[in-house]
């Protein structure tokens, strides 16, 4: 994976709606095309994020789980 | 034994459909609506903030405070119990799916925990009810009040909303920070979870065994309970979602999700008010009375207002909380340590003076079918929940009232 991260959001041990708050947040500064990493704990956010996702028309590029429970999402702003 | 989906056996697959994704919202909210009819059909509707409040009153009398020796102990405690196996329901979902652990969040968040449980707490006592108590049972129990509730709540989680806002534009630091997390599944591993579920729900069905002989009425709790924690989990059932999302995101699944267990749980309670199901041991007015609280409309409109104020800045109502206690969300452990605390200090000190402000047509019960017969009280509920239907999937196509 050689993409590009424009800023990450850091959302370890945050709980509802606290992440799904900072991606909004922090999307709405990116210019399209840019990307949003994004680390998290909170389970919610695997079905949050993905939803949000569909109706804002953000793409996300990639998933992973990462050791200590930490999930982590690569997010392209439409 | 989900780690090599291949060679999963039927049972294997079976358990995955459960435990590998989250559910549908509106599968959380129609079995939780059923669970719900069944617990009333057996002795009464689903609460929470009783069972908070029991638990602090057993904590002030272990510590020997005046004042708190008449406390029912929890073991003797339907809602008491209740409410610890929501938690444990919870635990055994998050375990089944490796969901569970420790997340301990930034110092912020856990302040805001911490005053989240304490406004719940007293917006319970002052409201009579939580956001299960009078809404999610009290609105389909067709309570005046309960109606009254909710639009407390609204006006709460909006002005709550706005704070956490304001919050992050001026104070990222405040949610920003040291977080740890203890006992995660590792990718891929985590058997010791499945199996620490397993065991849980062994103790759990022993457990309710062992009341069966002298109180039937518990062990239904027990098992109840315990299946409305682990539904709760793995739907997400949230309702401070319900309310907070729309305009957040323009999300609607959580509030669908709620609206549809409202349905289904209004067409059960009105069928057992109306022809007086479990009316052996009481009148049937106490049948039609129940759930519908002495508190239409001022005490229903503060309680409201302030107990919607603290669950959107704790991130958890009631419910929300207990099962992110069993998740293992560390701020959701400090607010439910804030409501439990200082609900019945409250409930002692503080609701005899509010009760006292509002004058007797203030805080009466107000039970709707008195003044609409059942089919305009049923009606009416119904209008208000499509109306509602209609204004999240207008708002949700418009972005009016979004906010990201």
């Amino acid at each position: 994976m050689e993409t590009k991260i424009d800023q990450t959001v850091d959302c370890k041990g945050l709980s509802c709606p606290m992440p799904m708050m900072k991606v909004a947040k922090a999307m709405k500064d990116l210019k399209s095309g840019q990307v949003l990493e994004m680390l998290g704990t909170d389970p919610g956010t695997k079905s949050d994020l993905p939803k949000w996702c569909e109706k804002t028309g953000n793409v996300i590029l990639h998933e992973e789980n990462l050791d200590g429970g930490v999930f982590r999402y690569l997010i392209r702003k439409s | 034994m989900a780690d090599k989906p291949k060679e999963q056996g039927i049972f294997g697959q079976l358990f995955g459909t459960f435990f590998t994704k989250h559910w549908p919202v509106w599968v959380g909210g129609i079995t939780l609506g059923l669970l719900n009819i069944l617990l009333f059909a057996i002795h009464s509707p689903w609460g929470a903030s009783g069972g908070y409040n029991n638990w602090g009153e057993n904590i002030y009398k272990l510590l020997g405070f005046a004042g708190y020796e008449g406390a029912t102990a929890t073991g003797a405690s339907l809602y008491g119990m209740l409410c610890i196996m929501l938690i444990l329901g919870s635990f055994m979902g998050a375990l089944f799916s490796k969901e569970f652990a420790l997340r301990i969040p930034p110092k912020g968040e856990m302040i805001k925990g911490l005053i989240g449980g304490v406004l719940m707490a007293f917006g319970a006592t002052i409201g009579m009810g939580c956001t299960i108590g009078s809404f999610f049972s009290g609105v389909p129990a067709l309570s005046g009040g309960a109606l009254i509730f909710t639009i407390g709540l609204f006006v709460g989680v909006i002005f709550s909303l706005k704070y956490l806002m304001w919050e992050m534009e001026h104070f990222p630091q405040f949610s920003s920070g040291k977080s740890y997390i203890w006992l995660a599944a590792k990718p891929g591993k985590g058997a010791w979870q499945v199996w620490s579920g397993w065991i849980l729900f062994a103790i759990i069905l022993i457990v309710a065994w062992k009341y069966s002989p002298f109180n039937p009425v518990m062990t239904w709790f027990i098992l109840i309970g315990f299946f409305m924690g682990m539904i709760s989990q793995r739907s997400r059932f949230c309702i401070v979602k319900a309310f907070r999302d729309p305009f957040m995101t323009g999300e609607t699944d959580g509030s669908t999700g709620v609206m549809a267990g409202l349905v289904v749980t209004l067409v059960g309670f009105t069928a057992i008010k109306y022809f007086g199901i479990g009316t052996g041991e009481v009148s049937l007015r106490a049948r039609e009375m129940t759930w519908v609280f002495p508190h239409f409309w001022g005490r229903a409109l503060l309680g409201g207002l302030v107990f919607g104020l603290g669950m959107t800045v704790a991130g958890g109502c009631a419910v929300g909380t207990l099962w992110r206690v069993g998740e293992g969300q560390i701020k959701l452990w400090i607010a439910a340590l804030g409501f439990l605390l200082v609900s019945p200090i409250s409930n002692r000190f503080v609701v005899p003076y509010i009760n006292n402000l509002f004058p007797p047509e203030m805080r009466f019960r107000s039970f709707l079918p008195d003044y609409l017969g059942y089919t305009g009280a049923f009606v009416l509920v119904l209008a208000v929940i499509l109306l509602w239907y209609w204004f999240v999937k207008w708002n949700e196509k418009t972005g009016r009232f979004t906010a990201y």
